[in-house]
């Protein structure tokens, strides 16, 4: 099994990649964020544990049409196709045209405000839960 | 012990030698450091370094599933040692660094409630304590103080208490649609407390929200002892040995400790002696060392003749609830970390059908990946046998959009009864990298904790349709849970049934001590790490005034 990403592993991984993420619902399909591009080489690099069952999926698929690729890999070997599921999605969520699309702008800081009476203070909602009193059990007297 | 200050060269005998570099095994060397004492730790992880935390890159999803994923079978790195699971229904969670498994913790900050001392008296189950919640009420204070815990006070699902060091974190979007339905059904809650202080503290960074918290903290903003208190005990003279894997104490023909046989980054056999050892390398791997540690005068491993070294394992099995909401949530962010959490629930009240409770705790969903998984394991799926369109395809952008930014996820923390069936052992085959025996589990969820938690999914799904979630999905006992290893060298009075007294001290080796969670009788309804720290500092604090009469090798 040969684990190079060469020009036929893009190939088949850029073919079956649309499969299980086609353009559809205002989304792009994966082939059009370049998922089989050098992201592709970084994901691998990032997650070896990845590559073999990446590998064997896309060697299993040669020759085949890509929707029934997808069928008959996930008859047959399903962790192969969630491997190369998770490295299609994986690539595809990390674009930034597809976080844009979606809402995400990544992990980044937003600090509160330290010093800002919360909400639930301020409307009196905490207050609700004060009033109905304390709710654990004493320690028993010895 | 001597009481010679610190600074101890290597292999020279110290006061005391700490087995573990993790919260209790850095309270100890903070205060036994600072009372002039000379302490080695050590500690087979390294320094984490927060620069290679992925949370600020755009990976970090896919780092969080493999190289950040709480479970050391999965990460499988050559500092972690494995654990045989295959007859255990819950996979055991930790890291092996200075700061142990903090380094991945959520921080949620919830101490053990006054009941949970006292199981026994009040439910007439499992066992009381050695000591009350009002005995360790004055550590607890004190550590909170240490850790820069963020939060409100006056929850009245606790006694009045010391308010907490740092204002509480934003609850935000998330948090308020769980407040929402908690007020619908007039249920407890409260803004969430956490080990992630709101202004700088301690070394710490002040929390920004950027929701990461469980890959470890880019920005230096949740609590974890390599930061808050390891600096202060190396600089009282404490000296930390890291990358060191100790994988036997030895002991003296009058069955005192003498030390710890370890193995250095470089495969050299070591040996540290000491005066006294202390024993904090959580509830797998201290009876893990100490089935390790037999000799002809502890044939059944060291401070085992009660036979309980290893028994009553408890892991908190945990469920689930996500609920899906028409608003948007920010459901990235911050903390990671809990929300807001409710006590409603976490007494017993014997008509629901099995005894004691859980707590709850809100979080947010998390990044795209997060919508099919909770803390790197994917839970959320069609499963096996799913056809290729339910989960890919114009339904993966359906998913997406449905879920992605508009969930909030109920956690469900529920006591485990301690049972002596749930057990660590030494497994006959399989080593960590330096060939030493690795533990092996026997772990059954129980029928009360089976009960519990589908009495609780149901109630947290009213909680999130009280809130107005479009879809609900409960996921029952997730596997990759086993975050509070706890119960398998119990405390107690009695020698007989019990390893260590309520200071820490081994019936069996008067200068051995055990300070992690690994004592605790019962496991309470929530996350322990206060209550690890709190008791330790309880223990420590007994050591340094009772020195002077420490039997001693």
């Amino acid at each position: 099994m040969s684990t190079a990403i060469d020009g036929g592993v893009r190939a088949a991984f850029r073919a079956i990649a649309d499969v299980l993420i086609p353009a559809a619902e205002g989304m792009p399909a994966a082939s059009e964020v370049d998922v089989h591009g050098p992201v592709l080489d970084r994901i691998i690099g990032l997650r070896p544990d990845l590559a073999e069952r990446f590998f064997r999926g896309i060697g299993a698929i040669a020759g085949l049409p890509p929707e029934t690729a997808a069928v008959q890999l996930n008859a047959a070997d399903p962790q192969a196709l969630a491997a190369i599921g998770l490295v299609a999605s994986a690539a595809y969520y990390m674009q930034p045209r597809v976080r844009e699309l979606i809402g995400y702008p990544g992990q980044e800081k937003r600090p509160g405000n330290p010093d800002e009476t919360p909400e639930y203070v301020a409307n009196g909602m905490l207050q609700q839960v004060l009033d109905r009193g304390p709710i654990f059990k004493p320690t028993p007297k010895a | 012990m001597s009481g010679k200050t610190g600074g101890a060269r290597r292999d020279e005998p110290v006061d005391v030698l700490i087995v573990g570099a993790g919260p209790s095994g850095a309270v100890a060397a903070r205060y036994l450091a600072a009372a002039g004492l000379s302490v080695v730790a050590l500690e087979q992880g390294h320094w984490p370094d927060a620069a290679d935390f992925p949370g600020r890159k755009r990976e970090f999803e896919l780092a969080a599933q493999k190289r950040w994923h709480p479970n050391p079978n999965v990460r499988d790195l050559p500092r972690d040692y494995p654990v045989e699971t295959s007859a255990s229904d819950i996979n055991p969670l930790m890291y092996a660094a200075v700061g142990g498994s903090t380094t991945l913790y959520a921080g949620h900050w919830t101490p053990f409630l006054p009941s949970d001392f006292r199981v026994k008296t009040l439910d007439g189950i499992a066992d009381d304590w050695p000591f009350t919640y009002e005995d360790l009420l004055p550590s607890l204070e004190e550590i909170e103080r240490e850790v820069g815990v963020s939060g409100l006070p006056g929850n009245p699902a606790y006694p009045p208490q010391r308010a907490f060091p740092t204002p509480p974190l934003p609850i935000g979007k998330a948090g308020r649609k769980a407040v929402e339905g908690l007020d619908k059904l007039g249920w407890h809650w409260w803004p969430g407390t956490n080990a992630m202080p709101s202004v700088p503290y301690n070394g710490l960074n002040p929390c920004v929200r950027r929701g990461t918290c469980m890959t470890g903290c880019p920005e230096g903003a949740k609590s974890t002892v390599n930061i808050t208190f390891w600096p202060h005990a190396i600089r009282s003279g404490a000296r930390l040995i890291t990358g060191a894997r100790v994988r036997e104490i030895e002991v003296n023909d009058q069955g005192l400790a003498t030390g710890a046989v370890y193995i250095d980054e470089n495969g050299r056999e070591r040996r540290q002696r000491a005066a006294v050892v202390i024993v904090c390398a959580n509830g797998i791997g201290t009876p893990r060392l100490l089935l390790l540690s037999k000799s002809k005068r502890f044939p059944d491993g060291l401070a085992n003749r009660s036979g309980m070294v290893g028994k009553r394992l408890m892991m908190h099995p945990f469920s689930a609830v996500l609920g899906v909401f028409e608003d948007e949530l920010d459901g990235w962010m911050g903390p990671f970390g809990q929300l807001v959490e409710s006590f409603e629930f976490y007494e017993t009240d014997a008509s629901r059908g099995f005894m004691r409770g859980a707590k709850w705790g809100a979080m947010p969903g998390g990044g795209p990946l997060g919508v099919t998984s909770f803390v790197g394991s994917q839970i959320f799926s069609a499963g096996e046998g799913g056809m290729v369109e339910d989960v890919w395809g114009e339904n993966l952008h359906k998913l997406v959009a449905r879920r992605f930014n508009h969930c909030l996820v109920y956690g469900i923390i529920g006591e485990d009864l301690p049972e002596e069936s749930n057990q660590v052992v030494l497994d006959p085959e399989l080593t960590d990298s330096d060939g030493v025996p690795a533990p092996k589990l026997l772990y059954k969820v129980s029928q009360n904790s089976h009960d519990m938690l589908r009495f609780h999914v149901a109630r947290c799904t009213e909680a999130v349709e009280a809130a107005g979630a479009i879809e609900t999905v409960v996921v029952h006992q997730v596997r990759d849970t086993g975050w509070h290893l706890l119960g398998s060298c119990r405390m107690g009075e009695d020698a007989a049934t019990s390893v260590v007294d309520q200071w820490g001290r081994s019936h069996d080796v008067p200068n051995l001590y055990i300070f992690d969670g690994s004592t605790f009788p019962t496991s309470g309804g929530v996350n322990p790490t206060a209550t690890i720290m709190s008791v330790a500092l309880r223990q420590v604090r007994r050591l340094i005034a009772q020195r002077h009469l420490q039997e001693a090798a």
